[in-house]
């Protein structure tokens, strides 16, 4: 009876040791371990064999396991890390090679700097969140988003600093209701399909707001093109989620 | 994501016992502790982090597939995640006794040879 006090005890202990695992093992594996640990001690307690030896030398056991995967969970990250930051540092040489060859094309190093952080956070966003799942819709469905987000947001604070007009303001609550739809969705497919379907809705009404009579029609006419695109890349990455989602 | 030469590449030595454990029939955690300390005579000993750290990567390769999660009538109450040998992990045992049938022989003819 004490004895059986013991495993239960070292079960509960060796439960909470388990939650070092990374979590996707932890989840996986955790209850399995636990069941496999507490077999284990209930064998040496039938045998009347001491516990504690034992259960130190599992938890010594598995502590090299938590390690070894750990460490191997954060190789694959590293390694993710420097293949997205290659892949921007490949994406910058665009502007920086069209800055020497471009008349009037003067951008300082702050600009670069901005721009390295905007393609390196986009990239890393997509990889991170592409990996969640396997459907080939949901990862095309992330990158149509991150894309059309990341173009929209740079066009928007290009105008924004060649002009004084405040409303563009509210082109960056279209992208803010992407990321924070996108956490409360918690990235699942169903739920980003309708926060894509929301964003592309709501730069509809943001297009109708913005939009003034006394700006020249050229002006009009690329401001439409612009956002039936916009729509367009918000609404299909939506119907990519909603694909995904079944 | 599932390596197509996995089932041509050398097993570790835990990942060998597993499958072996499982040649016979599905078998749950414990179950392939038990069957691994029979098969060697107690010589391997195999920890829970071990075993899984294993598992996982098995999972990964082909190597093995969870089957249902169910009792053992044997055991408690509980119900437990069983495992089972797929095709591609048939093929690499049968790869990997292959691989030890050469070096055997290798080996044999060597000291027959030195004799």
């Amino acid at each position: 009876m004490r004895t059986d006090v013991a495993v239960r005890r070292y079960r509960v202990w060796y439960a909470v040791l388990l939650r070092l695992y990374p979590r996707p093992f932890h989840e996986r594996f955790g209850e399995g371990m636990e069941q496999t640990f507490h077999d284990l001690c209930r064998e040496r307690r039938e045998a009347k064999r001491g516990l504690l030896g034992f259960a130190l030398w599992i938890v010594f056991e598995t502590s090299i396991g938590i390690i070894r995967e750990n460490t191997s969970r954060m190789t694959q990250m590293s390694k993710t890390v420097l293949r997205v930051a290659l892949v921007a540092l490949g994406l910058l040489m665009v502007p920086l090679v069209a800055s020497q060859v471009v008349e009037g094309w003067n951008w300082g190093v702050g600009g670069f700097v901005f721009t390295y952080v905007l393609f390196f956070g986009t990239g890393l966003a997509f990889a991170l969140i592409a990996r969640k799942m396997n459907a080939w819709t949901y990862k095309a469905g992330v990158g149509l988003a991150l894309v059309a987000g990341f173009a929209m947001g740079w066009a928007n604070m290009v105008h924004m600093s060649e002009s004084e007009n405040h409303s563009y303001l509210a082109y960056l609550g279209v992208l803010a209701v992407g990321g924070v739809g996108a956490w409360l969705a918690r990235l699942e497919a169903g739920g980003l399909a309708g926060v894509l379907f929301a964003m592309a809705a709501m730069l509809v009404v943001v297009g109708v707001i913005v939009g003034s009579p006394d700006v020249p029609p050229l002006v009009v006419r690329n401001r439409l093109i612009g956002h039936v695109v916009f729509v367009g890349m918000f609404a299909s990455a939506g119907l990519l989620f909603r694909q995904g989602s079944r | 994501m599932k390596n197509k030469d996995s089932a041509l590449a050398p097993l570790t030595p835990a990942v060998l016992h597993i499958l072996l454990a499982l040649s016979t029939e599905e078998r749950h955690g414990y179950g392939i502790m038990k069957q691994v300390a029979a098969d060697s005579e107690g010589k391997v000993k195999m920890g829970p982090g071990t075993l899984y750290g294993s598992v996982g990567r098995m999972l990964e390769a082909g190597l093995i597939e969870e089957s249902d999660k169910r009792v053992d009538p044997e055991m408690d109450d509980e119900r437990r995640i069983y495992y089972k040998i797929t095709g591609e992990g048939q093929a690499a045992l049968g790869a990997e006794v292959a691989r030890y049938r050469g070096v055997v022989a290798l080996a044999e003819g060597r000291l027959s040879y030195e004799n």
